[in-house]
């Protein structure tokens, strides 16, 4: 099975400070592939390179076989920028969900979640808001589809943030530590949701903290450190056998918190 | 004291003519300057070097030259290199140029408070930067500049009567003028006070409406 997700090599820095130093990872297709590690690790930058919020200076990665950020120009061999207008159809493709949730003040719940299909995909408006209505309905808020963000809960919020990434018909769903901000009572609802999505088949990769849920619904955990993945492997083994000290380092502080 | 309620009276048909050329040239000169001072808000931000750097130079021009020599620069001095603009032209470029470069520095402010994760969130669902600017930035930018583009209006409806130094017979100069014919201040002026307030009026009921409509959070 070819991977959905193909990150080979990847170098990116913050000026003179390098935050990954040679990633490789594949995803495949129907996978949960839930990242961990310490803060500063890289895992939240790695997120953001995949669909290109941040460019990187090596390295490529591809989403369903298509290079992301860059091209290889065939006279030069150079590595040159990929036109805006195939990154903004690759970055539809790939839906993510953000720590502070980044949804749009000024649009109702509904309008958040038919933005982009209407502008971006120009579908038509009473088709994007009856598969709206189903979304919300997934995400059990088919109920506040006329509320405004602000009058939600975190939770809630990080929901409607689920359910506008889905109406692009995402290939693959990005989650960038999206219960840290979450009061501890309101994770247990946007988990849930993930657990769903995970079920029906949706290739996830998820950057968490949330050590129960990498072992129940991940496919395959991935420890970084560093800048570098340290080691992999199904959730079962890493948590019980660690293989690297650092992994058992890491694990131990967690049981300590 | 000369106040005559005579004269106050018989200056209310002239000032009233006054009104109609300051309203009109402040509707116009307000509307302009908030087309230029958005466009130039986000130019602010262009990856064309060449674009902000323009942008910056602008505003750094209009906000340090006075009005009143920007007026007298367009009216006495354009025509020496043989380009002559009628009173209410050159009041209409001063006054929105100007104008332009204060909310040009309201709006890039303004975008700037946004928080980044709008951006990213917008570009994520694979909007262009145009798009994301035009749906999600914008509209959230302006909403937080209401308050202080109602101020430059009131300035600027203000700052109208300047413009009777360059022969426009504007609120201010018609007051000027019933001052001289009947030889009194008082009387002229209390109606040139009482119609420049009015005239604030309609921008501040208009500032009230929009910040209901829109929600400003």
């Amino acid at each position: 099975m070819t991977a959905e997700l193909e990150i080979r090599s990847l170098v990116k820095s913050f000026g003179s400070q390098t935050v990954l130093r040679g990633i490789d990872l594949d995803v495949a297709s129907g996978d949960v592939v839930v990242v961990i590690g310490p803060s500063g690790s890289g895992k939240s930058t790695l997120l953001n390179c995949i669909n290109f919020l941040e460019p990187f200076e090596g390295g490529s990665i591809r989403v369903g076989g298509q290079s992301v950020g860059y091209k290889i120009d065939a006279a030069t061999a150079r590595r040159i920028r990929q036109p805006e207008k195939e990154l903004n159809a690759l970055r539809a493709r790939i839906g993510m969900v953000f720590q502070h949730f980044n949804l749009f003040p000024h649009m109702t719940v509904i309008g958040n979640v038919i933005e982009a299909p209407v502008r971006v995909r120009g579908q038509q408006r009473d088709e994007a808001i009856a598969s709206a209505r189903a979304l919300l309905a997934r995400v059990g808020l088919a109920a506040k589809e006329n509320t405004y963000p602000s009058e939600l809960s975190g939770g809630q919020r990080q929901r409607v943030a689920i359910a506008r990434a889905l109406a692009m018909g995402p290939e693959v769903m990005l989650f960038d530590e999206v219960t840290s901000a979450l009061d501890p009572e309101l994770v247990g609802e946007v988990l849930a949701v993930m657990r769903d999505l995970a079920r029906d088949g949706m290739t996830m990769l998820v950057v968490t903290h949330e050590m129960n849920f990498a072992r129940d619904v991940g496919d395959r955990v991935v420890f970084m450190d560093e800048g570098l993945i340290v080691e992999e492997g199904e959730p079962e083994g890493f948590f019980t056998r660690p293989q690297t000290e650092r992994a058992r380092e890491f694990l131990r502080r967690l049981l300590e918190k | 004291m000369d106040f005559d309620w005579n004269i106050f009276v018989y200056s209310l048909g002239p000032l009233l003519k006054g009104c109609v050329v300051t309203a009109e040239l402040s509707v116009i000169s307000i509307t302009i300057g908030i087309i230029i001072g958005t466009l130039g808000g986000v130019a602010r931000f262009s990856n064309i070097k060449i674009v902000s750097a323009l942008m910056r130079f602008y505003v750094t021009i209009f906000r340090g030259v006075p009005l009143l020599v920007t007026l007298l620069f367009l009216y006495y001095g354009l025509p020496a290199a043989g380009i002559q603009l009628d009173a209410f032209t050159v009041a209409v470029i001063a006054l929105s140029v100007t104008n332009g470069a204060y909310i040009t520095e309201i709006v890039r402010g303004s975008i700037e408070s946004l928080d980044t994760g709008q951006m990213r969130a917008a570009r994520s669902l694979g909007m262009s930067y145009g798009l994301a600017m035009r749906r999600i930035i914008l509209p959230q930018a302006l909403r937080r500049v209401l308050a202080p583009i109602t101020n430059e209006s009131i300035t600027l409806l203000k700052n109208t009567s300047l413009v009777s130094t360059i022969a426009l017979a504007d609120l201010l100069r018609a007051g000027l003028e019933v001052m001289s014919s009947k030889a009194n201040t008082f009387s002229p002026f209390a109606g040139v006070a009482l119609c420049y307030l009015a005239l604030t009026l309609p921008l501040l009921a208009l500032n009230n409406f929009l910040e209901r409509r829109y929600r400003v959070t």
